[in-house]
């Protein structure tokens, strides 16, 4: 049993905005009051739900290609001694799980949702998750360029499609469904790419972008999935592509979903001589589209590792930067493509870059439909994101910050012009009322009875002017992970999986499909229940 | 230059119509790869099988695995880096000299005939054997094949990958990366993480003789190490893991008989390509898994006093 006394509550899903009142903990769920116990003086803080991270990349394959292929940037790491409690590691762009706990624990952020896992390296997603301590998890399959899903949804088989992508779900145990680069991977297999929405895909007649699109987001709502379609639109980081993006948002109505990392999707201009921001468009078309949610996907300037199921941009950059390149397709299923990268403040496209990130976050006008991310580690480190925070609410910091950039850039954005500043409560919202209803996770984001205990208390005036960089107290679950700014306590932390319905028949359909084109036997498909601990199961009927 | 390209095997099945061994001998080694994998197999995109796909094998000698190659390429030992260099100076179209590719084993011919069918490979993939890692050159022989997939993919697909062997290697190293931040090579004794393979790899650190324990797991390195690291491994207390007797283990001061993993005990494997596969045993067995052996003496060091000051207890302390 715990009590925090003194602290000004920001708690916007439940209309509490800066409001002076206790806070009980009793069970590791919050209570309408408590008899004895703990009580921690938060007299000078501000207190809000633990942080939410909707769109995250901390574990898996494709991390783990990318932690192999950085060891110049593991050494200049940050470092994590071994002690008696903790296990040694490293942060930086592409940190050790245990490290990653850690450092998301110590910053405030209580639930991380790992938002790319190919199923038939799932297994490795789940060990790597279990080993990622504190914070609770989620994880997100790749759909988009299953090869037996786009081989059904061709042969306008929705309804089975349907029950196939429900038996994947199950099979890979996780809580929903990404969709990168929609048919663009599966064309990338041939070292091709999937652009337009309306023209047919590599290998397909039918099959194009926005047909995967719209059949993907109706069988995730059919199914009735907590988290709606989590989309990477086709064409990330081309300039010119804000027509792209618009028109996937038409596809999308009437049905929900979620699009991951806007900023890479954003650019106005024909090529890289022309480029501007069109996050102004993109956010006009996004304001009228209330069926959907966004991260922001943010660049920060400095070091970042960009990992992405999108082979084909990955390549482009590749040969953009002449930096080293990672790639690993995954058979029938996904792809995944790595390269480092240093985003720079003088650089003209970098620059635009940075610009749009925030422009979406302050243009856009719902602040429960934006959130706060930087696509970690494609644009920014996870353990950054207090410096985004920063950029948010002091609109003359952000004016000087832009002056630095190249002349070039200025006439081609919009941010100089931009004079909102974000209050406490909008931040509340961005970092986790909003990414956590977003989710469907009804105990996380929000303060009242019967949320989980996941609380952050950061000081009110902090000693170095940054506020949000280190927490005073952290509450996991009721109990105090952080305490006077140092991590102390240690805990391992759940994972939330969804058990959707599908037709028991199912399975003997996939069965031969799955024999004929993969390499492994059927029955080392499925992830074994026994391989996940601490699950929570959550509900799909919405 | 650097990286890795490449892709799980089923995509090698379902897809590729080139396949390049190099410095290897599939046909001995890993018996299996032929018919599962690369060659036999009827795929998604290759529907007649083995007809539908061009076999190269480039080696130093003509091992039995040249007899399932279309295509035969006897290259001088220690000419790798060479051969892997002149083809990529030929795939940008560069002057390559006859007499200094003569000095490889193949002629300027052979190398632009092999240059011209890879471009026109539909799908393409190069496995390669420590024939090329562990000889002159080592990882520079690696990283100009890596690089020579890479740049053809400005042509066509192509892809890479090591043919890794010796039982659960590729899972050692997958686990270390998630908990290090490497896959090998790796001093912990900072208390963090260091990486730096020539100084912390086993073999250079029982040939210096840095160490002063050894515990072996998995492997059998008195079967395969140079001599002054196996004469190390017998100065110092070396304890030794393994279901049977090995070169290793009669040396060791500790040998604890553990179950067969994948046989009489339970775990995961990571194929070459990183596809986790788990293990179902058929049999029980009387002696303990690696894992529980492990636990235990984990929990009987937990128990004695850190032999360092660690940053808390320092903390509370000062």
């Amino acid at each position: 049993m715990l009590r925090i006394t003194g602290g000004k509550v920001y708690d916007p899903a439940n209309g509490i905005d800066g409001v002076i009142k206790d806070i009980c903990i009793a069970g590791g769920r919050i209570v309408d009051t408590v008899e004895g116990g703990r009580t921690i003086d938060a007299h000078g803080t501000i207190v809000f739900p633990g942080g939410v991270d909707v769109h995250t990349h901390v574990a898996g394959g494709a991390l783990n290609f990318a932690r192999g292929l950085v060891p110049e940037n593991q050494r200049v790491a940050r470092k994590f001694l071994h002690t008696p409690k903790y296990r040694a590691g490293l942060g930086g762009a592409t940190p050790t799980t245990f490290a990653t706990g850690y450092l998301y624990a110590g910053m405030g952020w209580t639930t991380v949702n790992e938002a790319a896992v190919p199923i038939l390296t799932a297994k490795h997603t789940h060990e790597e998750l279990h080993d990622t301590p504190i914070v609770d998890k989620s994880c997100l399959l790749l759909m988009a360029n299953n090869e037996i899903v786009l081989d059904l949804l061709e042969a306008g088989e929705q309804e089975r499609a349907r029950h196939v992508v429900a038996w994947l779900i199950w099979a890979a145990k996780v809580y929903g469904v990404k969709a990168v680069n929609p048919g663009g991977v599966a064309a990338w297999k041939w070292g091709k790419n999937a652009s337009t929405l309306h023209d047919p895909i590599e290998g397909y007649r039918q099959t194009t972008p926005a047909k995967i699109i719209a059949g993907l987001a109706q069988i995730i709502d059919d199914i009735g999935l907590p988290h709606p379609l989590h989309l990477h639109c086709n064409n990330l980081g081309n300039p010119g592509n804000v027509a792209t993006t618009i028109e996937t948002m038409k596809v999308l109505e009437g049905r929900r979903a979620h699009l991951a990392h806007l900023q890479f999707h954003a650019y106005g201009g024909d090529d890289w001589a022309s480029m501007r921001s069109g996050a102004a468009e993109v956010a006009e078309a996004f304001d009228a589209h209330t069926n959907l949610t966004a991260d922001a996907g943010a660049i920060l300037f400095g070091d970042a590792v960009t990992i992405t199921a999108d082979g084909p941009w990955q390549h482009m950059l590749h040969q953009l930067t002449g930096r080293k390149w990672g790639n690993l397709d995954v058979e029938n299923e996904t792809g995944c493509g790595i390269v480092p990268y240093v985003y720079r403040d003088r650089h003209l496209v970098n620059a635009i870059q940075w610009a749009v990130g925030l422009e979406l976050l302050l243009l856009i006008k719902d602040p429960w439909r934006i959130f706060l991310t930087t696509d970690h580690p494609n644009g920014g480190c996870f353990w950054r994101y207090p410096e985004i925070i920063r950029l948010l609410m002091d609109v003359e910091f952000r004016k000087e910050q832009v002056k630095r950039l190249p002349e070039a850039a200025k006439s081609r954005i919009v941010l100089a012009d931009l004079d909102r500043e974000y209050t406490l409560s909008e931040i509340a919202i961005v970092t986790s009322a909003g990414p956590a209803r977003a989710l469907g996770l009804s105990a996380k984001g929000h303060l009242g009875v019967g949320a989980d205990a996941d609380v952050t208390v950061y000081p009110e005036k902090p000693d170095d002017g940054t506020l949000f960089s280190y927490p005073r107290y952290v509450l996991k679950g009721g109990e105090i992970m952080v305490e006077e700014g140092e991590l102390r306590g240690l805990s391992e932390g759940r994972e939330f999986i969804v058990h959707p319905a599908y037709d028991a028949g199912i399975e003997e359909y996939i069965r031969p499909l799955f024999q004929k084109v993969y390499t492994i036997s059927f029955e080392n498909y499925p992830v074994e229940m026994e391989r996940l601990r601490h699950v929570e199961l959550v509900g799909t009927d919405r | 230059m650097g990286g890795k390209i490449t892709c799980t095997l089923g995509e090698v099945k379902n897809r590729a119509d080139f396949i390049v061994y190099w410095g290897g001998n599939p046909a001995e080694c890993h018996p299996r790869h032929f018919s599962k994998y690369t060659l036999t197999q009827k795929g998604k995109f290759v529907p007649e099988g083995r007809k539908g796909r061009t076999m190269v094998l480039v080696d130093i000698r003509e091992t039995p695995s040249a007899r399932a190659a279309d295509i035969f390429l006897q290259i001088r030992p220690g000419k790798d880096f060479e051969v892997a260099t002149t083809l990529r100076a030929l795939l940008k179209g560069q002057r390559v000299d006859e007499p200094s590719a003569i000095e490889t084993g193949l002629t300027l011919e052979q190398m632009r005939d092999f240059v011209d069918r890879m471009k026109r490979a539909r799908f393409g993939v190069i496995f390669f054997g420590m024939g090329l890692s562990m000889t002159r050159g080592k990882h520079m022989n690696s990283g100009a094949i890596l690089t020579l997939a890479a740049e053809l993919n400005a042509f066509t697909k192509f892809v890479c990958m090591p043919m890794r062997g010796h039982g659960n290697v590729t899972g050692a190293d997958v686990v270390l990366r998630w908990t290090t931040g490497y896959p090998f090579g790796i001093n912990l004794s900072r208390g963090y993480p260091r990486f730096n393979p020539g100084e912390f790899s086993t073999v250079d650190l029982l040939v210096r003789g840095d160490n002063d324990a050894a515990l072996i797991l998995g492997a059998d390195p008195g079967a395969t190490m140079p001599q002054p690291g196996i004469d190390h491994l017998a100065r110092i207390p070396t304890i030794v893991l393994d279901p049977k007797v090995t070169h290793t283990s009669r040396l060791a001061r500790v040998h604890i008989t553990t179950a067969v993993t994948g046989i009489s005990a339970p775990g995961t494997a990571y194929r070459m390509d990183e596809v986790p596969l788990p293990l179902r045993p058929a049999l029980t067995s009387p002696y303990p898994t690696d894992e529980e052996v492990i636990r235990r003496i984990r929990l009987a060091v937990s128990r004695k006093p850190a032999w360092i000051p660690t940053p808390i207890e320092t903390m509370t302390s000062a």
